[in-house]
């Protein structure tokens, strides 16, 4: 059957379709490369012609105090900017003439604007002179919602507005300094702005879609992921109490011819930061109305020595590891007394020698006694006290915020072996000395400072601060023994009628802290004066320290006296808290 | 082919089965008369049709108007956020503490010192005892006041704002001089 004539058409046969077939799997082998193997390369490609996405930008969340109100917040704003090639157009359409003419339209921008009407006009003239074709003139920046619905009503075709997000604070400097500012873009620069940048900023959105020719979008190819809009914080601040501080340590600064002041109030109970005032500060709405210097909040940044305000750190020192109470042993003391070791230490005030005890040391704020009295212990033990009442330890971890300075023992020399009893050759910050008041307030339990209270998420989610740690620096007897030798600081000091808050038994100390001049010395005649304390003693529930820049009508610490009578009238007053009904225990003797 | 044809031919099996075959065929009774196709079917079929027909039309008018009132809405939506937002702006500041404290001061109150406390069981009192002084703790139009950029352009920003601007030069022009100054004095001379 397979003659030579049959076989010869057949081969050919095959080999056509072994041809076709080759060609038809390279085709198909092409076919699973494109189609499969390399699908997602080309895929990709394909949308850097076809693709497009839009970013839909989510709000930044809002700053709001211990009851909710609103520190700051981000509004929406209206750039507003004008075509004249279509003004001109629309102006001289003799077919159609337009309802509201440009001499009337512009008019009626310029009011709701707030701009000049002829200004505008000429503005305009001027822009279309330059060049007939210019499609762009801008007329305004930052209006709000009301100007924008105004100018929307007057249905002007050549009108266009851009909407950004800026950021409002509705009570302008109160606690100014302490919640920051943000940029231009819009990123934080200082403050709790700053600070809690992870809770307020919002994650955009995107919509992707495919377009086709000319931009069109192909329909059923968008995808959008929303935005998710910032949290919100929430402050431990009272934003009223903070007001007033604020304008009580202004004009108390004034007053008395400081560079400034602040005011820190903490709640014994709790550790939470109830107010933090400073002069001068500044309204975050408007930056450029206060100096740069007063941008960022000095509370956490400035380091101070803290003076005689550590002298009870002293006491707790000795009290608990030398065995002295608030009315022996006593030391002598004279005003001025050279040291075995060289050293020469100064009271502030001329006196003859007294057989101090620890509580007329604190009363009269004696150096000598007090040097006397800490050399009990060792350096090393009162390092340690120092250390445990948050000295060298950031407070709520605000920006730039310093931890102060605490030397350690092997650096101290001779002169401040005895200084450091007394508050010298260590730095802390307000914050840092509210801190330790609290803690002899509070039994003893140092509850660590806290600034913020929770962050609440956009779709209601409530994230509590963390709890703050507590410990129990120095035992319950000798925050006591410390609360009554404080109250009689109070009632016996030099700044006893000054203080005196009617009803409530008060706790205070003063500090005095020399500055440095920069040049390795101490600027002569001016001081960083502090006064510290807590009330009420049969139940402390606040602490209040108040400091002053280089007072310069009274320059000691009596300077701060009267703000600190004010601030802590006010603070009682704020929280309600109820009078003392316990009356004080008998004065403790000076000495012996 | 010839051997093949006759090499199957039919053998026929002498051990045939005993029972008598059945018949294969058999006549079909009578058959039914084709009955004439109902107009009814027809007119259900293409009633049902037309239902259909109907009924999406019907759906896509009413996604179409769906549409429109979900286009009114938002747009309804978005006047009424600008409102609200408008409105918020215009409390914005107002609600701040120094604007109270400025109108407070205004209206010729003060910022009193340590209060009292009344025990409503025993009618004891505790604190001061005594009222508010004349003088406040604070001067919130002094040299001190907290700014507050948002309140800065009160009776010149709105015409509505001009009242309350007006009332406060008033009212200070009518209180007794300078009362954060203490209890006024008659002049002797």
């Amino acid at each position: 059957m397979t003659t030579r004539a049959t076989r010869s058409p057949r081969r050919r046969t095959v080999v056509a379709l072994a041809v076709i077939l080759s060609i038809l799997g390279v085709f198909i082998v092409r076919l699973v490369d494109i189609q499969v193997v390399s699908a997602d390369e080309h895929v990709a490609q394909s949308l850097v012609y076809l693709g497009d996405k839009t970013t839909i930008s989510g709000q930044r969340g809002s700053i709001v105090d211990a009851d909710g109100t609103v520190l700051a917040e981000s509004v929406t704003v209206y750039d507003w900017n004008m075509d004249p090639k279509a003004m001109n157009a629309v102006e001289t359409d003799e077919d159609n003439p337009p309802k509201l003419p440009w001499a009337e339209a512009s008019t009626k921008i310029a009011e709701i604007m707030g701009l000049n009407a002829d200004e505008l006009r000429a503005g305009v003239a001027a822009a279309r002179e330059e060049n007939p074709d210019t499609q762009w003139y801008q007329l305004a920046k930052g209006l709000n919602a009301k100007q924008y619905t105004d100018l929307k009503a007057l249905k002007l075709p050549y009108l266009h507005a851009d909407s950004r997000e800026t950021r409002v604070y509705p009570n302008g400097a109160v606690a100014g300094s302490v919640i920051g500012f943000l940029d231009g873009s819009g990123t934080a620069q200082a403050g709790i702005e700053k600070m809690e940048t992870q809770c307020l900023a919002p994650t955009n959105g995107e919509e992707t879609y495919r377009k086709g020719t000319n931009g069109v979008v192909i329909p059923g190819s968008e995808q959008k992921t929303d935005a998710v809009d910032g949290g919100s914080v929430q402050l431990t601040i009272n934003s009223d109490l903070n007001w007033y501080l604020q304008q009580m340590i202004a004009e108390e600064a004034q007053a008395q011819g400081a560079q400034g002041g602040t005011v820190t109030v903490v709640e014994v109970k709790t550790g939470k930061i109830r107010a933090a005032a400073e002069w001068p500060t500044v309204d975050p709405n408007n930056l450029n109305g206060s100096s740069p210097s007063s941008w960022y909040s000095k509370l956490f940044t400035y380091a101070f020595e803290p003076g005689s305000t550590f002298k009870p750190v002293t006491a707790a020192a000795i009290m608990e590891n030398a065995g002295v109470t608030p009315t022996s042993p006593t030391v002598s003391a004279s005003s001025k007394e050279h040291f075995p070791n060289g050293a020469v230490i100064n009271d502030a005030f001329a006196h003859p020698t007294y057989n101090y005890t620890l509580a007329g040391a604190l009363i009269d704020s004696s150096n000598v006694a007090l040097s006397k009295f800490g050399t009990m212990v060792s350096p090393d033990v009162r390092y340690d006290y120092l250390q445990r009442f948050g000295v060298g330890t950031k407070t709520v971890g605000f920006p730039s915020e310093t931890s102060g300075e605490l030397h350690p023992t092997s650096e101290w020399d001779n002169q401040s072996l005895y200084t450091t009893t007394f508050g010298q050759h260590f730095t802390v910050t307000a914050p840092q000395v509210a801190g330790a008041y609290q803690a002899i307030a509070n039994g003893g339990e140092k509850i660590d400072l806290s600034l913020i209270e929770s962050c609440t998420d956009a779709d209601g989610t409530v994230h509590k601060a963390a709890d703050p740690e507590k410990k129990q620096i120095i035992k319950p007897e000798t925050a006591a023994e410390l609360t009554r030798m404080l109250e009689n600081v109070a009632v016996q000091g030099g700044n006893a009628e000054r203080i005196k808050v009617p009803g409530y038994r008060v706790t205070s100390k003063t500090g005095t802290a020399q500055i440095p001049d920069g040049n390795g010395g101490y600027k002569s005649g001016v001081y960083y004066t502090s006064m510290v304390g807590f009330a009420p003693v049969d139940d402390p529930q606040y602490v209040v320290i108040v400091t002053l820049d280089q007072p310069t009508r009274i320059t000691s610490s009596a300077a701060t006296a009267s703000a600190f009578q004010k601030a802590m009238t006010q603070v009682m007053k704020t929280y309600r808290v109820m009078p003392s009904t316990v009356p004080m225990d008998a004065l403790l003797p000076k000495f012996e | 082919m010839s051997l093949n044809a006759t090499a199957r031919k039919p053998l026929v099996t002498p051990a045939a089965p005993a029972r008598a075959p059945r018949p294969r065929l058999t006549p079909l009774p009578k058959t039914a008369a084709r009955r004439k196709p109902k107009l009814a079917y027809a007119l259900t079929a293409l009633g049902g049709a037309l239902a259909i027909g109907a009924a999406q039309i019907g759906l896509s008018l009413a996604i179409t108007q769906d549409s429109y009132t979900l286009a009114s809405l938002s747009s309804q939506q978005r006047t009424l956020d600008l409102q609200t937002s408008a409105l918020q702006e215009e409390l914005t500041g107002l609600s701040s503490p120094q604007a109270l404290a400025t109108s407070a001061s205004a209206l010729g109150m003060v910022v009193a010192g340590a209060p009292s406390y009344l025990r409503l069981s025993d009618g004891a009192v505790f604190g001061t005892g005594t009222g508010a002084g004349w003088a406040s703790t604070v001067d919130p139009n002094g040299a001190g006041a907290v700014s507050n950029s948002l309140l800065v352009p009160p009776a010149s920003a709105d015409a509505n704002d001009g009242p309350v601007a007006d009332d406060a030069a008033t009212q200070t022009e009518q209180l007794p001089p300078a009362i954060t100054d203490g209890l006024p004095s008659p002049e002797t001379h």
